[in-house]
């Protein structure tokens, strides 16, 4: 993947977009209340939140689809009044984008960039140059209507990107892929970021995603902003609060069903093991809450080590280990049913 | 944060591009040339039109039409059926973008939506040119040379192009309000049902103050009367140019409308308010109910008049009428040809008389017989008899179904004033028996009639093939 020689990018962690104080209402629902955020050049920022958040509305004020009520917005430096020039740098790929049913793969870039001010030769040769970056090279003459979702998704990410955006907003990009798809479309975002040096805006229910490729998180709820900042910050801001939200930092140890007691027992006696139980439904899966202290963090893996090998020299088989994943999960319903309670 | 370095540089425009509603335009006429649409709307119109010209040809054969007649009622149904095409497609243009969620795609590129809406509207008219002249070869073959296919042509191209884009533009902005594809077909058709109502009118309910006022005010019946005018009474333009005003007007002030609100282009459409939904309610029950007070008061007049004037008092008058002929067999589609002897037997010369045909069908269950369909001369006169004098009239009667008729003449003295009457006298009767024969190739329209539709498919079939090769159809 390369990035393409006309590209004029940001320089890494200049700010490429600022929201302040967005909002917007349907009627007597308010729908944003108050967005504030900033986006830098080459990170991925997580906009999570459940449905009727807010994210869809604050994604069409930002890609200048709709108007807010109140508030500001730059893109790139360029304020909110001028839409059609923000238009210009973003890419976006929304939730359910249709293409032109019989036109081909080559022929909707060479539109679309056509739109964006090539001239048709410069657009065809952009276009085939970026759909070998996204894989799709070898459909370039099929047309879109034989495209399977993953490959129209793939597509979507190359029209998202052949102005050279500094911004690109991408809403559910994995939704109805298979895990491999799934894959391949986040090493995608993750080029986007640190290849093309774009921010990053992806939209997604899909937490697991969001805490592997996102280094910045916005969890919204009812319009408002409930937790931002990285991945742990927003762990940590959880934490802080008071509820049933567990403390410390979670691992994730699977052992045999049968080695489960004994599993327990080894880890209560474990140095800096806070809690240890099992999770419900998941059979042989134990949560470990463990301390996280400024040493611990340092020597983060460390302690990781000492929980396995304490596992290990008790002879308990050791079937499947996670770190922090499907932590931010529990952050996100901890948050959001806050704010609705 | 704001950089007004970077706003100018974002403004300038690129050298070389086409502009957009050109890109727009392109990519509209793919879709709907390329998807099929368009296509097989044309396809069913020409053979629509096929079956039309056949009909026509076969009741010419008859001479039951004059070319004038034929040529302009083909170019009404001609006019009628190609702004329908524009308003089918139209009314898809962005709500169908909106359902097939491609409108996003497009309003998130640096375009202006003025742009956007200039590219579909062009894209949208491309298939009236396109009837205009498959119909061309239709009219040519029914004018059976008569000159009024020179002026058919043009006029018919200037009236339907007037028409053309305040349809296109109509059911633009009925797509332009509605979520969905379903909603905005089915509004514009209500609306252009509305505009051919007028024209569909009974004649006298086109007439009067009220019903000239509603043809011309409406550009769909303003258009048609002003080709019956040039094309079937030879009248002049300086006669009947204001005809014109209404499908202009019509026109501008609809695309007047659509390119104003073109910049309040949005991913999602309208909502209905209740003081729209109010507004809509009232004018659909007012164009109700004025049709209904149109239909109703001149049927109403017309029926008090006839009841004052048979208040009068018979008068007998001495006429003796014969006819050469008693009975005739034919074929459909041939004719007879017959004299009648109208004699005054007096010793006074006649009143002006007037004889009428009647055609009346021996079989109850028979169709009805509508004589003027039947012969060109449904009514002779004569300005008066002598004493003892005679009168020959020639009279012709196209067969036209088969069965079993009697045909017989009416000799009616002319009442002495309008508080007097008079009593029509009759001849004996023809018996005239029909047999079923159905002439193939109608004035030779057969070829059209098939050959248009089928040179529209080699034509789709062409443009398909050529399309396949330009792209891979190796499945998904």
């Amino acid at each position: 993947m390369t990035q393409s020689s006309n590209s004029k990018q940001p320089i890494s962690g200049v700010e490429v977009l600022v929201a302040e104080n967005l909002r917007k209402s349907y009627g007597a629902r308010e729908a944003l209340r108050g967005l504030s955020f900033s986006l830098k050049a080459g990170r991925i920022l997580g906009f999570l939140g459940p449905n009727g958040a807010g994210k869809t509305t604050a994604i069409r004020i930002l890609t200048t689809i709709m108007e807010p009520d109140s508030g500001h917005f730059e893109v790139d430096g360029l304020g909110s009044e001028h839409p059609e020039e923000i238009r210009r740098r973003i890419g976006v790929l929304p939730e359910s984008l249709g293409f032109p049913k019989h036109m081909t793969g080559i022929e909707c870039m060479t539109f679309f960039g056509q739109l964006y001010g090539r001239t048709a030769a410069d657009a065809k040769a952009n276009g085939l140059a970026l759909l070998k970056e996204v894989g799709l090279e070898h459909r370039a003459k099929s047309l879109v209507g034989t495209y399977s979702r993953g490959m129209r998704q793939r597509l979507g990410i190359a029209r998202a990107i052949l102005n050279d955006p500094v911004v690109v907003f991408l809403d559910e990009p994995t939704l109805g892929l298979d895990p491999r798809g799934q894959q391949e479309l986040l090493e995608l975002v993750r080029w986007i970021a640190q290849e093309r040096n774009a921010g990053v805006i992806l939209c997604s229910h899909m937490l697991w995603e969001v805490e592997s490729v996102c280094d910045d998180v916005i969890i919204l709820s009812l319009g408002q902003v409930v937790a931002s900042g990285t991945v742990t910050e927003v762990i940590g801001q959880a934490q802080s609060r008071p509820g049933k939200m567990a403390q410390g930092k979670g691992i994730r140890i699977q052992v045999p069903s049968e080695s489960v007691e004994k599993a327990l027992k080894v880890l209560q006696e474990t140095p800096n093991v806070i809690e240890a139980t099992p999770m419900d439904g998941k059979a042989g899966w134990l949560r470990v809450e463990v301390t996280e202290s400024a040493d611990e963090i340092l020597e983060g893996p460390h302690l990781n080590n000492k929980i396995l090998a304490a596992l290990i020299c008790d002879e308990v088989q050791i079937l499947r280990f996670e770190g922090e994943v499907g932590r931010l999960q529990e952050v996100f319903l901890h948050l959001t049913e806050e704010v609705i309670s | 944060m704001n950089n007004n370095k970077n706003v100018k540089e974002a403004r300038l425009q690129p050298r070389g591009t086409a502009p957009t509603w050109w890109l727009v335009f392109l990519r509209e006429l793919a879709e709907l040339w390329m998807g099929g649409k368009a296509p097989i709307l044309l396809l069913i119109y020409s053979i629509l039109l096929g079956i039309i010209t056949y009909v026509m040809a076969s009741n010419s054969e008859l001479s039951l039409i004059p070319p004038q007649e034929m040529v302009y009622e083909l170019l009404k149904t001609a006019i009628a059926v190609g702004l329908f095409i524009c308003l089918v497609i139209s009314s898809d243009s962005i709500s169908g973008e909106r359902e097939r969620s491609t409108l996003e795609g497009l309003l998130l590129t640096p375009t202006s939506r003025r742009q956007i809406i200039v590219g579909k509207f062009l894209a949208a008219m491309s298939p009236w040119p396109l009837a205009l002249a498959i119909t061309v070869p239709y009219m040519k073959v029914l004018s059976q040379g008569n000159e009024v296919f020179g002026q058919a042509v043009p006029w018919g191209a200037i009236v339907g192009s007037l028409l053309a884009p305040g349809f296109t533009g109509l059911g633009m902005l009925v797509s332009f309000w509605s979520n969905t594809n379903k909603s905005s077909f089915f509004v514009s058709l209500g609306i252009y049902v509305v505009f051919l109502i007028p024209t569909q009118l009974p004649g006298h309910a086109q007439s009067g103050a009220m019903g000239q006022l509603l043809q011309q005010s409406n550009p769909v019946a303003a258009a048609y009367h002003f080709l019956s005018k040039m094309l079937v009474n030879n009248r002049t333009l300086d006669e009947f140019k204001s005809w014109l005003i209404a499908p202009a007007l019509f026109s501008g002030l609809i695309l007047g409308l659509l390119f104003w609100s073109a910049s309040s282009l949005r991913l999602e459409g309208g909502k209905a308010s209740k003081l729209r939904s109010s507004l809509g309610r009232l004018l659909g029950l007012s164009m109700v109910a004025g049709i209904m007070v149109i239909l109703s008061t001149s049927p109403a007049r017309a029926q008090q008049q006839g009841v004052e004037e048979t208040a009068s008092t018979m008068q007998q008058q001495p006429l003796a009428i014969t006819i050469d002929m008693e009975y005739k067999n034919v074929r459909a589609g041939e004719h007879i040809l017959y004299n009648t002897l109208v004699t005054n037997k007096t010793a006074e010369a006649s009143a002006p008389l007037c004889v009428a045909m009647n055609i009346i069908n021996l079989n109850a269950a028979g169709d009805i017989v509508d004589p003027e369909d039947w012969s060109p001369q449904r009514t002779q006169y004569i300005e008066s008899l002598a004493a003892g004098q005679s009168a020959h009239l020639s009279w012709r009667v196209n067969a036209i179904l088969d069965g079993d008729y009697l045909v017989y003449m009416v000799v009616i003295p002319e009442p002495a004033g309008p508080d007097a009457t008079s009593q029509p006298i009759a001849s004996p009767g023809i018996h005239l028996t029909v047999e079923k024969y159905t002439k193939l190739n109608p004035g030779g329209v057969l070829p059209f009639a098939i050959g248009g539709p089928v040179v529209l498919i080699v034509g789709i079939v062409i443009l398909y093939r050529l399309r396949r090769k330009k792209i891979d159809t190796g499945g998904a």
